[in-house]
């Protein structure tokens, strides 16, 4: 074993330096870290107890460890799940339409035989660099269309995204070699079964890809339901958060102006440690999708349909 | 083909004559502030069959929170859609009142065409002191003064004080005459005392947590001059009488250059370096934070706080000692900011704008729908105790927490457990004998000098919690200051608003 092991480490064949390959893994590792921390900073505050928080402020090393936040949360009730719930079918809803849409948007758009692919390219990347503005799109969503406090105001907006289009199509005209969808035309395949049969198995990678950043985006989305929605029964939870966190703001804000009023409502509001309780909520459910989605990413790197 | 485009421009026309011609109650929509509500079914039910059957009016309100309602007005009146009928307004928010009627979003209620407020408001009038339609004058968009919302009955005087920790001071021997003697120069024993004491087991304890700015404003007699909003101009009170001039005249001044100011920030600076205010209220993001948590959790000896009348029970009960708040004027105070602390205008667009006055008449005067409204159905969201006062169930505290100064006339409301049954009588007894500024109903327009203003603003935001903390010292960091604000045209500032007092004064 030992031989083998020797003879593996004596052939490095094209690999880079055993200096440089040092460097990239502590830059690497270093970088991971700047993205952990953060998150291991957040579940250490939900643990920690408020009074502690009051004396030393946030820290890593709190003076007492307290679950009282997550009590406090699981004691929302009916608010919390509720906006759990709307999340996930937001979530679900959204992530199925927009990337059916893609895909539907994408595949013409590859095909070198579509006449107009140049006019419609170029209409959704338009709109990828001029956006109508938020005032013109809040009339159109709420005056003419009418979405007001109604799901359709957390799913409308976010269905077509240029961006995802862009990279569906790329997709397809990297691992789709167009001989592909003549020999099916020529085996009798119409566009319906060349598209669902043949197509969409070998783009697979991508989809999977474009609908991790749609999950992801509709998942995190707030600012929507800040604009459209009023009824608290429509909350997602991103949401949720937000208002406890905005609502803090405002008060701290405006407290000389509302003076008692305020101090009231404020005392009222989400502990720290419970808006931090709040976040492990909403990140836990994303983050345990994520293994599934990455195993597709990784293969679309590698997988092609055309051999050798 | 003509006859039959004609026929069906006809059809289309009497369809969209048809929703005006019904006889059903017409609907408006309120957007409100400051709430937290879920479920306002039961409320509604009843609410709308009595406004129906009184002016055939049924209402749906907006239950904005205090996170969401800046946005949801500013796009309302952006988009200049009739989204909702009834709008709160405040002189705080960044839906500010004064701009917002200037810019022509709300209707003039005292419009001298159609009076909205003398037809459909008389009521109204006659119950609402004259002193908060005097406040509630503005400049609309053609430049005329004038009332464009009606202003809520509220603790329409502020109160700015010191917020006293008796419990812990009585531990110490002090009284709270004793702390009044004494004044603010002269608290540095008691402090001293406290401290020792608080810290003899090992732990920290700073006795002195306040908010800089109000701090400021109870030691110098500076209110808030409206307009104002970057804290630059002081105005100084008369502490002994307010509704007279004090010491300078009527004058505004530059609120760092004067020595009274230099005076306080040297106090303060000696506190702080004794050890008696927590270094995290002169930082911007954690100040609001520590100052409160301070509170809350009694853990200081004198904070500041602008109160109300009497709001001593609320804190007392609530931090688990005794509180008590020395006022820093000889009355509370009427400026433009309490008046307009919590107005309803009409929307410009409106289509409603006679039944949404109709609905802003009764919820002010008449105590069934101000009652329902904000505290709910009785036997579901409270109940009443034997000494006829309100005790709130849980539905409500879940479900139905409404802003109740948020919405009008809140002297008609019956009062809360732990009151007392003729709290409102003497509430508005103390509020009566508040005092006019003698520059009430001045507002400060910064538009003549806003480059001035953006320059100055980010210079002081620099300076001012510091000094107004102790943080800084005023020795070497006061000079700097005003060098830095007179290169960047605070003068000019100055000069603008002195004219425009004065112009206001009729001088």
């Amino acid at each position: 074993m030992t031989s083998i092991a020797k003879k593996r480490s004596a052939f490095r064949g094209n690999a880079v330096s055993g200096r440089a390959e040092a460097l990239f893994h502590v830059t690497l590792g270093l970088f991971a870290l700047c993205c952990i921390i953060p998150f291991i900073f957040v579940i250490i505050i939900s643990l920690s107890s408020e009074d502690s928080i009051r004396r030393i402020g946030y820290s890593f090393t709190p003076q007492v460890f307290s679950l009282d936040a997550y009590t406090q949360v699981l004691h929302l009730g009916d608010s919390l799940w509720r906006s759990y719930f709307n999340s996930f079918l937001v979530t679900a809803v959204g992530t199925l339409l927009s990337v059916s849409m893609c895909v539907l948007y994408a595949y013409p758009l590859f095909r070198k035989d579509y006449r107009f692919r140049g006019f419609f390219s170029f209409l959704s990347f338009f709109t990828m660099i001029f956006g109508g503005g938020l005032i013109p799109t809040y009339i159109v969503c709420n005056s003419l269309l009418k979405m007001g406090n109604t799901y359709a105001a957390l799913i409308v907006p976010m269905l077509v995204s240029p961006f995802n289009i862009i990279i569906m199509r790329t997709f397809f005209q990297t691992s789709v070699p167009f001989d592909l969808i003549e020999a099916s035309t020529i085996d009798g395949a119409g566009e319906y079964t060349t598209l669902v049969r043949i197509i969409l198995p070998i783009v697979k990678p991508g989809i999977a890809t474009v609908a991790l950043l749609t999950a992801l985006a509709y998942w995190n989305e707030w600012f929507l339901c800040l604009l459209y929605v009023t009824d608290r029964n429509l909350y997602p939870l991103q949401y949720l958060l937000m208002e406890m966190q905005r609502n803090a703001e405002f008060l701290a804000r405006n407290s000389s102006m509302i003076g008692a009023a305020g101090a009231e409502a404020l005392r009222t509001l989400p502990s720290q440690t419970m808006r931090m309780a709040v976040v492990v909520f909403i990140v836990l459910p994303i983050a345990c999708a994520y293994p599934f989605f990455q195993r597709y990413v990784v293969a679309g790197l590698t997988i092609g349909s055309v051999k050798g | 083909m003509k006859k039959f485009l004609a026929l069906l421009l006809a059809a289309l026309m009497l369809l969209s004559l048809t929703p005006a011609m019904a006889d059903g109650p017409e609907e408006i929509s309120i957007l409100l502030e400051g709430n937290n509500v879920t479920d306002d079914a039961a409320v509604l039910e009843k609410l709308n069959a009595y406004l129906t059957e009184k002016i055939n009016v049924t209402v749906k309100p907006v239950w904005g929170t205090w996170a969401n309602f800046d946005d949801l007005a500013r796009n309302a009146v952006n988009s200049g859609n009739n989204t909702y009928d009834i709008m709160f307004t405040c002189s705080w928010t960044s839906n500010e009142y004064a701009p917002y009627a200037k810019k022509g979003a709300y209707v003039r209620l005292d419009d001298p065409e159609d009076n909205l407020l003398e037809t459909y408001g008389a009521d109204l009038k006659t119950v609402l002191p004259e002193l908060l339609f005097e406040g509630a004058m503005t400049e609309g968009p053609d430049g005329q003064k004038g009332i464009y919302a009606v202003p809520g009955f509220k603790d329409f005087a502020t109160m700015s004080t010191w917020d006293v920790n008796v419990t812990l001071l009585e531990k110490y021997g002090y009284t709270l005459q004793d702390v009044i003697d004494a004044g603010f120069y002269g608290w540095g024993d008691i402090f001293a005392k406290v401290k020792a004491g608080e810290q003899a087991d090992g732990s920290v304890f700073y006795p002195f947590i306040f908010e800089g700015a109000v701090a400021e404003r109870n030691v110098n007699g500076t209110p808030i001059v409206t307009g104002d909003a970057g804290s630059l101009l002081s105005y100084y009170m008369n502490l002994e009488d307010v509704s007279t001039p004090g010491a300078y005249g009527n004058v505004l001044l530059n609120k760092y250059a004067t020595p009274e100011f230099e005076k306080f920030a040297a106090q303060m600076h000696e506190y702080y370096e004794a050890g008696y205010i927590d270094p995290a209220i002169s930082m911007g993001d954690t100040a609001t934070d520590t100052w409160r948590n301070a509170q809350n959790s009694a853990r200081y000896l004198i904070s500041s706080e602008v109160s109300l009348y009497g709001y001593e029970v609320t804190t007392s009960n609530a931090r688990g000692i005794q509180v008590a708040y020395i006022m820093s004027t000889d009355a509370p105070y009427i400026d433009n900011t309490s008046v307009q602390g919590a107005m309803m205008a009409i929307s410009a667009n409106s289509e409603h704008p006679e039944a949404a006055m109709k609905f802003l008449n009764l919820l002010n005067t008449d105590p069934y729908v101000m009652t329902l409204l904000n505290y709910g159905v009785e036997g579901i969201h409270y109940t009443l105790n034997d000494e006829g006062e309100v005790v709130f169930t849980d539905v409500r505290n879940n479900s139905y927490t409404v802003w109740t100064n948020g919405l009008g006339n809140v002297t008609i409301l019956p009062p809360q457990k732990g009151q007392g049954a003729d709290f409102q009588e003497r509430f508005a007894a103390f509020y009566a004998g508040s005092k006019k500024l003698p520059i009430y109903g001045f507002t400060f327009d910064p538009k003549p000098v806003e480059n001035e203003i953006a320059a100055v603003s980010n210079i002081k935001e620099a300076y001012m919690l510091g000094l107004c903390t102790g943080a800084r010292d005023p020795q070497t960091d006061l000079p700097e200051l005003l060098k830095k604000l007179d290169d960047a045209g605070m003068q000019k500032i100055v000069d603008e608003a002195n004219a425009q007092l004065k112009a206001f004064l009729g001088e």
